[in-house]
């Protein structure tokens, strides 16, 4: 499977909306279409830049309220937490936990967590959905897959899917993360059709040139009818960045995760599905290893 | 006038680097250039930086004589290459076409990103000779950097990107370069240049991660459906001690009526575990039959039908008892791994649970004449499928894991006793 597909993974780019609306904190989220500003900043070769004046954009002053109320429930259930304990688990279990169920797909609820995208938004022909599975007990992600690539010439690949989880979002849309410092490996119970996935974590760039950096390994399915739990172990994921594996590796730190997600990109044309149960964390005590690349400097300056 | 003749020798002593030193530093540049250089010059073209090349009047035409003028275009030289077939000598012979026609091999970026677009018309794009031929194209020791300045400043950035592109062909089809490729790269363009740099990345990555997927798919896949159906049954049903059964091989034959019947295989998996599992089911509950459910083998996608019965509810659910348990202790210890009886591994959450599989095969044909047949041959060892109703809950086309409960196009439920009873 080659390593570096022209992949648009910047499909977040929170940070860049924040600064956007630093001058109108409040105004932000009464926007209606400030979601697309939100997750992407990528414009289409060929398409004109939105430039649409603040005073022309829809304001709407019931959204306004629900939006007061929803953050200042937040706000409380925050401070609530504090008290109680790290995230709001109490500290026995913080010490004491093993594992832990991250996501799991029983409802709509669950379901909305995820943004699904694929290469037609470079203007590529791939399609994805997601959908809850029978009974309400998976999320279903499934459709097809075209390697034709759109002529706007600059593309040179196309074909992938992908689905990432949301950004965790605090009160008044601070940003929050995950701290998954007590676990050391990801546990995935999924029922494939054989083809191969990616697995990205995205971390906390503490710097806006590492925006686009993210921690990526490969999820093999092994397709038919049983299910199937594996576990991968955080040591393994190496650094990548636009698609491309990167000289110098660093070991993923746990203490700030923004989001996982998932890829398909395996120049295979063709429908393709793939059910996820849940996706949880592990602390195998029984894995050692720190880092399973080696981290010294790759091209030396002398 | 001068100032012509000036570039043309300017353009004369920057690509021959012995000329400067033939020259004696007290001669007129000038005045040299005046018959000699003139001459010598006129007659080549101007580099140009389209794909137009001068025609070549045959195949084994060579460089000393007469060009026509006409412009031919690169794609046009590979097909007057391949004569018909289009294969890997084809190939090469358009690749050694263009290298004789000129030593200073003038257009070699273009023509280098025209092959790379041909090789899959050709079905050489995972050669690795054939790499190391285009790579052969580039003229060696020209882009080489000689001084700190052309170090610093990315000497040729147009040829290491061409260098780059050929590498990256051979990295999106999982080609490992070799030895001879790392000397012509360093011949080329120089240790730490562009291409020699991802060079060294492919010879680092592609070792970590050649042997990285634990289900590995065999090399070359078998075109025989016996035998990829083999193959995949035996990987999707996880589990070692699974027996595979052909049921029917293939058949195309002409009866004396001049009537055709084809026959389409059936190949079937089933494991002690799941043969048990049956043993165990209720006969007064019906088993399905269901698919056509897809499978991915690298490029390839095949279809396979699964067996399986009703998820009970929880009150019905029959006891599998062990009789090896032990309430008091722990069958089972993994002290070595640091892992005790104190380590719960289990997770908070109920799992997805589904009905249980009895047995799964993979078919020529999707219709429930032949999905019967393989029922009939399960009866074999399965004696209580006679005695179970078996619902076929077929799609005409590929469906997901489990719509089985939306939409059931092919539903008939025949009791297995009444059928033998018809065909009998």
């Amino acid at each position: 499977m080659a390593l570096s597909f022209k992949l648009m993974e910047n499909v977040f780019l929170s940070s860049k909306c924040h600064r956007q609306n630093a001058l109108h904190p409040f105004c932000g989220p009464l926007l209606t279409n400030c979601i697309s500003k939100l997750y992407s900043s990528y414009r289409r070769p060929g398409t004109s830049p939105d430039n649409t004046p603040l005073w022309k954009m829809n304001f709407s002053f019931e959204n306004g309220v629900d939006w007061i109320k929803k953050n200042f429930g937040l706000l409380k259930k925050e401070l609530v937490d504090h008290v109680k304990g790290p995230e709001g688990r109490g500290f026995e279990e913080y010490f004491l936990e093993q594992t832990r169920v991250v996501w799991e797909f029983r409802s709509q609820k669950d379901l909305d967590e995820w943004v699904v995208s694929s290469d037609a938004e470079i203007g590529g022909k791939s399609e994805a959905y997601l959908k809850l599975g029978k009974n309400n007990q998976t999320a279903l992600l499934f459709g097809t897959l075209s390697t034709e690539a759109p002529r706007d010439g600059e593309t040179g690949y196309s074909g992938y899917c992908a689905i990432r989880a949301k950004l965790l979002k605090g009160a008044f849309d601070t940003k929050k993360y995950y701290d998954w410092s007590n676990f050391n490996s990801l546990y995935l119970r999924v029922r494939g059709d054989g083809r191969p996935w990616m697995i990205n974590i995205y971390t906390d760039p503490y710097y806006s040139h590492q925006k686009d950096d993210l921690y990526t390994y490969f999820m093999f399915t092994r397709g038919g009818p049983y299910w199937q739990e594996i576990t991968i172990p955080f040591s393994k994921f190496f650094l990548s960045s636009w698609g491309r594996i990167q000289d110098d590796q660093y070991p993923l730190w746990l203490d700030k995760i923004s989001s996982v997600g998932f890829t398909l990109g395996d120049k295979a044309d063709g429908p393709f599905q793939l059910e996820i149960d849940f996706i949880g964390l592990l602390n195998d005590r029984a894995h050692t290893e720190e880092f399973a690349y080696e981290k010294y400097e790759r091209n030396p300056k002398a | 006038m001068n100032c012509v003749r000036k570039l043309l020798l300017a353009r004369e002593l920057s690509a021959r680097p012995g000329v400067l030193r033939q020259l004696a530093p007290g001669l007129d540049l000038l005045r040299l250039q005046g018959s000699s250089c003139a001459q010598r010059f006129w007659p080549v073209p101007v580099r140009s930086h389209s794909k137009f090349t001068p025609a070549v009047k045959g195949d084994q035409e060579k460089d000393g004589e007469s060009r026509d003028g006409s412009l031919v275009p690169l794609e046009e030289l590979f097909d007057r290459a391949c004569k018909g077939e289009r294969n890997k000598a084809a190939f090469t012979r358009a690749v050694e076409l263009f290298c004789q026609r000129d030593v200073r091999r003038r257009g070699h970026i273009e023509f280098i990103y025209a092959a790379l677009q041909k090789m899959p018309q050709f079905g050489v794009e995972r050669e690795l000779d054939v790499y190391n031929k285009i790579l052969d194209v580039f003229p060696k020791e020209v882009f080489v950097p000689r001084n700190f300045i052309q170090r610093m400043f990315n000497h040729y950035p147009r040829q290491q990107e061409c260098g780059i592109h050929v590498l990256e062909q051979m990295e999106n089809y999982g080609i490992m370069p070799d030895n001879q490729t790392k000397f012509l790269l360093l011949q080329i363009f120089g240790a730490k240049s562009h291409p020699v740099r991802k060079y060294q990345r492919l010879m680092y990555w592609f070792p970590k991660f050649k042997h990285v997927n634990p289900y590995p798919v065999p090399v070359p896949l078998p075109q025989e459906p016996i035998d990829l159906a083999r193959i995949s049954l035996q990987r999707i049903a996880a589990d070692l001690s699974a027996k595979v059964t052909v049921y029917q091989m293939p058949l195309t034959d002409i009866l004396d009526s001049g009537k055709e019947i084809t026959q389409p295989h059936i190949v079937g998996i089933q494991s002690p575990d799941q043969q048990e599992l049956l043993a165990h089911h209720n006969p007064d509950r019906p088993v399905f039959v269901e698919g056509p459910f897809p499978l991915w083998l690298k490029k390839t996608c095949v279809y396979y039908y699964v067996l399986r019965g009703e998820l009970l509810p929880p009150g019905e659910k029959g006891e599998m008892l062990d009789s090896e348990r032990n309430f008091y202790y722990p069958m089972h210890l993994d002290l070595d791994l640091d892992r005790g009886p104190w380590d719960d591994e289990e997770f908070d959450v109920d799992e997805a649970e589904e009905g249980p599989i009895f047995a799964m095969c993979m078919a020529g044909a999707g219709d429930q004449a032949t999905l019967a047949k393989w029922i009939l041959g399960l009866q074999q060892n399965n004696p209580i499928l006679s005695q179970t109703p078996v619902v076929f809950h077929l799609a005409p086309g590929p469906r997901e894991l489990l719509a089985a409960s939306d939409s059931e196009p092919g539903e008939e439920e025949i009791p297995q006793s009444r059928r033998a009873q018809q065909e009998c």
